[in-house]
Parts: structure tokens; sequence; C-alpha cells
């Protein structure tokens, strides 16, 4: 195959990149694993970082290093400083030019959100990009430590993990006994989608004492039509809507009065941001999640009365 | 030959203008001297990776695939005898885009998806060209009733696959659908297989000629109708799928870039097959830089922007001629 010729210079900055701390140990290197099973070793910790989508935005400014974020993409709007990071591009299309013009020195991908094509061409111009796609709690706590690790900020960064950490397993323990509830998460209206037990937001639902109605389904995000939902009967339906604070995919509901979670009136809203991005805001929308549905056991009383 | 070389000369230098064009343009702006420094291998490491890591290699690619898109275009045109002929018309890009679809759903690197599309060309080629030979004699109608149900086929294995896939990968997939040049790796394959086919077409340029006007005519006149069909056949084939592999299913240049050439030019093919070649990469070329910088630092498809340089450039052209 024949090759674009490289200029010399970017030859060596490839060859640093990826030879210099194997060659010499420098005494600032930091190294740590991503969610490919990769080890990313950097000379020392990244002063410029680029976040490639919003959700990696937010665990680096988690991470205490929202200082050395130079580039995020379209929707980074988390924490509000994010907004005023430059943007190259959205994170299903990265303007390259522009990222490389930033200068990172380290490239937070997204497994698959990201074009694989185009955080393939970031490493070959020697940027070293560390992939994150966090399915778990632990995954989400332990994204931030290692992001600490590689901007050297371990002491905020691993704060923040176990604040994550703590308030999580406070959660499960407080909701490990409670009554179950069968519960329906409307993630789209249409087509009419929802998650599965495998998914994060599947396991904020077990974790508060819901029962997924739909977590035996095959596939991450399912796509379901209104009478599979009018069969299950659940007791509540929780969603999130266009926007954050938009309720028409609840309302959509009460044309159905046999369904006991219109009966009831359990249909919560939960704000998206809150619950569809694996980051430490998951710690709030799993709260607000475990209220709903602590609201949901408190009206079976009502009923039964 | 004389009358020839003004319109490919014209022709030659608009793509050249277009290849500054491209290499000046871009989301950073750079001063003229950095540009020229950077390509003279001199000046900043960063504007040396910019021009000729980023930039360069992805407008001499969307010359190449623009080029070889119109050429496969006017093949398949003389080929079919039917002006509505492109080079998907057949069913090619399906098969490719099937290819790259599989792949990405299967989580593969960019060379597994290109690889992959490669294939599902070939194979769409060669089940087109099997079926369409059957049994008795084939002609290109038959031919062209194979590639679109092919065609059809295709499509709806597409729609089955989009429709079942994790909603995160869907963007990826759909901005392959679309076309888009952000993947195109190296572009040297691309070039050396557009040069080839340009010297090897124009010596066959008085046969297709000849056969433009029909096959009876052509076969009165000595020339061996079946055989240059079918190289016409896979000659178009290769092509295209060296374009898809290289940039996705970009429509609009291959349908287009001939006619508007046969409209200024006339329908001789020795001319107007290396006119395609120059012009569809120009097109490409000029829209890819469009693409790129319009609403910068987000991208836009290149395929919308070929359509829309395109639709009216051709109407102007129908409406004024006879």
């Amino acid at each position: 195959m024949a090759r674009f010729p490289r200029s010399a210079l970017t030859a060596l900055v490839l060859c640093g990149g990826l030879l210099g701390p194997v060659a010499s140990p420098a005494r600032g290197e930091v190294c740590a694993v991503d969610d490919t099973d990769r080890e990313v070793c950097l000379a020392a910790p990244a002063r410029r970082i680029a976040a490639l989508s919003p959700g990696a935005t937010e665990l680096v400014y988690a991470a205490g290093a929202g200082e050395r974020v130079v580039a995020v993409v379209a929707y980074s709007d988390y924490p509000p400083e994010a907004r005023e990071v430059a943007s190259v591009g959205s994170h299903t299309r990265v303007d390259l030019e522009r990222l490389v013009a930033l200068r990172p020195e380290l490239v937070i991908g997204w497994v698959t959100g990201n074009p694989a094509e185009q955080l393939e061409r970031i490493e070959a111009l020697g940027v070293p990009v560390f992939y994150i796609e966090p399915r778990s709690f632990e995954g989400v706590a332990s994204a931030i430590e290692r992001l600490a690790r590689l901007a050297g900020t371990r002491v905020a960064g691993d704060a923040e993990a176990e604040r994550f950490r703590q308030g999580m397993a406070a959660l499960a323990e407080r909701y490990a006994e409670a009554a179950p509830v069968p519960v329906f998460y409307q993630v789209w209206d249409e087509p009419l989608m929802t998650i599965n037990d495998d998914h994060l937001i599947g396991q904020v639902l077990n974790l508060c004492g819901g029962v997924n109605v739909f977590g035996d389904l095959e596939r991450l995000v399912p796509r379901l039509d209104e009478e599979a939902v009018l069969a299950a009967d659940p007791e509540a339906i929780l969603a999130g809507g266009m926007g954050e604070e938009n309720r028409d995919w609840l309302t959509h509901w009460e044309r159905y009065p046999e369904l006991t979670a219109v009966d009831r009136d359990n249909l919560f809203f939960v704000p998206p941001s809150l619950i569809q991005r694996p980051t430490p805001r998951l710690l709030e929308g799993s709260r607000l999640f475990c209220e709903k549905l602590d609201r949901a056991r408190e009206r079976r009383g009502e009923q039964g009365s | 030959m004389i009358p020839m070389i003004r319109p490919l000369g014209a022709l030659a230098l608009a793509a050249l203008a277009a290849l500054a064009l491209s290499v000046a343009l871009g989301s950073v702006t750079l001063p003229p001297e950095e540009i020229l420094a950077a390509l003279g291998g001199r000046g900043e490491a960063l504007s040396r990776t910019l021009i000729l890591e980023l930039r360069l290699p992805r407008s001499l690619a969307a010359f190449a695939v623009g080029g070889l898109l119109a050429v496969a275009g006017a093949l398949m045109q003389v080929l079919l005898r039917n002006p509505l002929a492109d080079p998907y018309v057949l069913g090619l890009s399906g098969g490719a885009s099937v290819g790259a679809l599989l792949a990405m759903l299967a989580g593969f690197g960019s060379v597994l998806v290109s690889g992959s599309a490669f294939v599902g060309a070939l194979v769409s080629t060669l089940l087109v060209f099997g079926l369409a030979h059957g049994h008795g004699g084939w002609t290109p109608a038959r031919l062209l009733l194979t590639g679109v149900v092919v065609a059809a086929g295709w499509g709806a294995v597409i729609t089955l696959m989009l429709a079942v896939s994790p909603a995160q990968r869907l963007p990826g997939m759909l901005y392959w659908l679309m076309g888009d040049l952000s993947h195109a790796g190296t572009p040297w394959p691309l070039l050396a297989l557009l040069l080839l086919v340009c010297l090897l077409v124009v010596p066959l340029g008085r046969s297709l000629n000849v056969l433009a006007r029909g096959p009876l005519q052509a076969a009165a006149l000595g020339v061996a109708v079946r055989r240059l069909e079918w190289t016409l056949y896979l000659a178009a084939s290769l092509l295209t799928a060296a374009a898809v592999t290289g940039a996705g299913s970009i429509g609009f240049v291959g349908l287009v870039v001939p006619h508007m050439l046969r409209l200024v030019l006339g329908n001789d093919q020795r001319l107007i097959l290396p006119a395609c070649a120059l012009a569809g990469g120009t097109l490409l070329l000029l829209a890819d830089t469009l693409a790129r910088t319009l609403i910068a630092p987000e991208q836009l498809p290149v395929g919308v922007i070929t359509a829309l340089l395109g639709v009216p450039t051709f109407l102007f052209l129908l409406y004024r001629g006879q």
C-alpha cells in the first residue's frame, strides 16, 4: 500500500508518543487501561484534553481536569463551563482539522459513539486516544479515577469517584429490601424505545427496587409497540422527553386509563440528562428514580384504603 | 486530436484551481505563505500535519472518487443505452453498503469496513452478471432489469439492518450511506486506477461511439458487441466498487457529470470519458471543500452538496440546450 509521505517531524512526534515512555521511563509517566482493555501511557499528565462526547466531557470535569479540556463536541452542556470550550463538531463526525489545531495531548473517545476510522486517524497523527464507555456504576467510578490518573488530578478525581461509589452503595443498601415495582422506562417515543436489564438505566431501575417489565428482552435498547406496553401493564411509567421539562410523552399514555400506571397517576418525568449519561450525575438521577418508585409504593396504600 | 486539447486543457486547469482551493480552505485558516511552506515540507509542524496529512490526501481522494464515478456513469450510460443509468443502477452500491454495514454492525475498524464494502460490491457485480447471463441470450434491457431488481433487494436488506441496529451505531451507518470522504484513506490507489482507466478506454473510444448508436450498427461495422459490452460492465463495476469503497455511496456525480459534458461537448466518447474524469473529480472536490467548511466545525455529507451544486447547473444546461 502506498502511504502518504509524512513530514519528518510528525514521524518524530509519532515515535516519541509510542516509544518514548518505553525507551526512557520518564518520572512523570502516567498509564491507565481504557474500556477497550488497551493501556494508554503518557510521558507526563495531559495538559490539553479533547473530549469527543458529552459524557466524556462530564467525566473529565468530574475527574477534576476541567481546566485542561481544550475541545468538546456538540451538546457538551454540562458542567456549564463546558459550553465555553471550543467545539470540534459532533460526536458522529469530528472536524479533525480543528481538533489537531487545538493540539490536544490526549483524546477521550467513545467506543461505539465516535466513528472508528476517525479515532484511528487521530492515533495515526500521534495523539493518544483513551476509549471510554462505562456500562456499570463501577465503570463510571473507575472511568473518573482513570481519567484523573492521566490528567494528574488524582486527589480530586479519586474523591469524586468515591463520593459517587458511596452514594450508589447507600441507595443500593436502602432499597435492597424494597417492595418490587413493575416499571416501564421510555427512552424515546417514535419509535417507542425502552432499555433492558443490562443497560445502565436498567441497572438503576433494579437498584431502586423496580422491575423492568421489558428487562428480559435481548436487545440493549429494544423498540416496542404500544400494545406491548399495554400487555405488560406496568405499575409506573418513567420517561425522559425532548428537553429537560417536556412531559408530552407521559400525557400520551393518559388515553389508556386501564393502565395501572395511569389509574394511579404513576407517570413520572425524569430529566434525561440525569439518567441517560454515564456520569456522576447518574447518582442524582438514581435518587430521583428511587423517589418516584417510593411514591408509586405509597399510592398502593391509598388504593387499598 | 487537436480539437480535444482545448476542452480537456480547460477542464484540467479547473481541476487544478479546485485542488488549490480545496487545500487552501479548511476549518482552520492558514495564511497562504504557511500553506506553501507546508507543501514544500517546511513550516510549522502543525500546518504540515493539517495540509499534508489531512487536507491534501482527502482532496486527492475526493478528486479520484469523483472522476471514477463520472467515468463509470458514462460507461454505464453507453452500455445500457439509457440516459437514467448511473454507476449504482445495477445494485453495486447496494451490495457495497450491505458489506460495509455488516462490518460496522460487527464493530470492525475502517480497513475491514472498506474491505467488506469492496467484497459486497464484487458479490453484487457477479450476482447480476450471472443472473443476467441466465438461459438464452442476454440484452442490455435484461441486464438493466436484473440489476434494478437486485438493487431493490439490497435496499430492503439495508433498511432491515438499519431497523435492527443499535441506536448509537446509526449515525455512522447513515453517514456511510450518504457518502462521506472523511474515511477515505490514502488516495494513491484510486488516482492510479483513474489514470489507468483513462489510458485504457480512450483506444476503445471509437468502438464505444459506434455502440452508442446501437448494437446492430456496431456489429455491422465489425465491433465484437457482446465482448465489448461485458468489458464495459466489468470495467464500470470495478471503478464503482473502488469509488464506493473509498467514500461510501456518493450519489449524483455519476449520473449528471456525463450528461452535462455531452450537452456541452457533444457525444464523442474519446473526449467525454477523459473529460468525465476531470469534471467529475472537480465537482466532487468543490463539493467536499464546501461540505467540510460551510458550517465548520460541523461536517455535512458531501452527497448533499454534489446535488445542490449539480442540479441547478444541469437544469440550466438542459434548458439552454437544443
